[in-house]
């Protein structure tokens, strides 16, 4: 009886340094494989009625959300977990530069690969850049672009569109750069830090 | 017996604990994003309107410790971006009195082994007093400050 205390002190003894050496794998480990089951779940549902009904599905899936610049949607409130490696698919006038620095500036918890077939979600979108006409400059005094941008996040396994974000500034003092920042920035709502 | 039995139960579980630091340093890792080593050979992809020469001279002027190459397969990290210039318009000079163009650039850096994006950077002046070469000293700078290991 008293050969198997130590033994079993030193049991918990290895768990609470196991914890302490990292802290969210006791926990991660086991819940994470879980909500990404859910995310998948959740994604091939998605995409289900997609194939057989075109429009009317994806619409009532997609929830719009609050945003001050742009338009935001998330089909089922979908998450993807911190540090998945996200291809950002080649945009008219280079603009998936803009996102990819805006995804390091605004600290997104993502791994940006330049190779598709390593990515587990693939940034698509299109973007637009207007400059200021001279009517704009003699009557606004503005010589700033107008920029938008529309993007979408899509799984890579199941083909699924998780999230959609469109933005449209009127006078962009940063030019693209504060378009792919804005992009961004509502890319890190949908990742699980 | 028992005896035995204790010593391969704690050799499991020592076991056990180190397969679970070394998975917790592998979770770790992404989150530190890895740098660019001293002395490291960098290739600089060609970049729209021929920024890419301005970027190599601007690595070379701010003194980046990395080594430029001209072949991507000897190069281990490689330079990719892209870069616009709008010239000042008969408007903006007489309006605004500004005779500076307005830039715009954004560079990435990948490891070429892993694929992986390690540091990006956009610039944008709106009345950039050198031009591309402006832009392309401020990508190198914040390239050197940021993204090379100290």
């Amino acid at each position: 009886m008293h050969s198997k205390n130590p033994l079993i002190a030193l049991v918990v003894a290895l768990f609470v340094v196991c914890a302490a050496a990292s802290p969210q794998f006791a926990l991660s480990s086991i819940f994470y494989q879980n909500d990404s089951a859910q995310d998948q779940k959740s994604a091939t549902k998605d995409s289900q009625p997609a194939s057989s009904e075109p429009s009317k599905p994806a619409a009532a899936d997609l929830k719009p959300a609050s945003s001050d610049e742009g338009q935001l949607a998330t089909v089922n409130n979908a998450k993807i977990p911190a540090y998945a490696k996200v291809y950002v698919a080649p945009m008219l006038g280079g603009f998936e530069n803009y996102i990819i620095a805006g995804l390091r500036n605004k600290k997104v918890p993502l791994i940006v690969v330049v190779d598709r077939a390593k990515a587990d979600y693939e940034i698509s979108g299109v973007s637009e850049s207007e400059k200021a006409g001279w009517a704009k400059m003699l009557f606004m005094g503005s010589q700033n672009s107008n920029e938008q941008a529309s993007i979408k996040l899509s799984d890579l396994k199941t083909g699924a569109v998780i999230f959609g974000y469109s933005v449209h500034k009127a006078n962009s003092i940063r030019g693209r750069q504060s378009a792919g920042e804005a992009c961004a920035k509502h890319i890190k709502q949908i990742v699980i830090d | 017996m028992s005896h035995n039995r204790g010593l391969t139960m704690v050799l499991v579980l020592v076991v056990l604990g180190a397969v679970c630091m070394t998975h917790a340093e592998d979770t770790k890792s992404p989150a530190q994003s890895s740098k660019i080593p001293k002395g490291a050979k960098v290739f600089v992809a060609p970049i729209a309107d021929g920024f890419d020469t301005y970027l190599k001279d601007a690595i070379a002027a701010k003194k980046v410790p990395v080594e430029v190459v001209g072949n991507r397969e000897v190069a281990e990290f490689e330079i990719t971006g892209i870069s616009e210039t709008q010239k000042a318009s008969t408007a903006k000079k007489v309006l605004f009195g500004n005779w500076h163009s307005r830039e715009e650039a954004s560079i990435q850096v990948s490891n070429l082994k892993s694929s992986e994006v390690i540091w990006s950077y956009s610039v944008h002046k709106e009345a950039s007093g050198h031009g591309k070469k402006s832009t392309a000293e401020a990508c190198a700078k914040h390239l050197k400050d940021e993204a090379i290991e100290k």
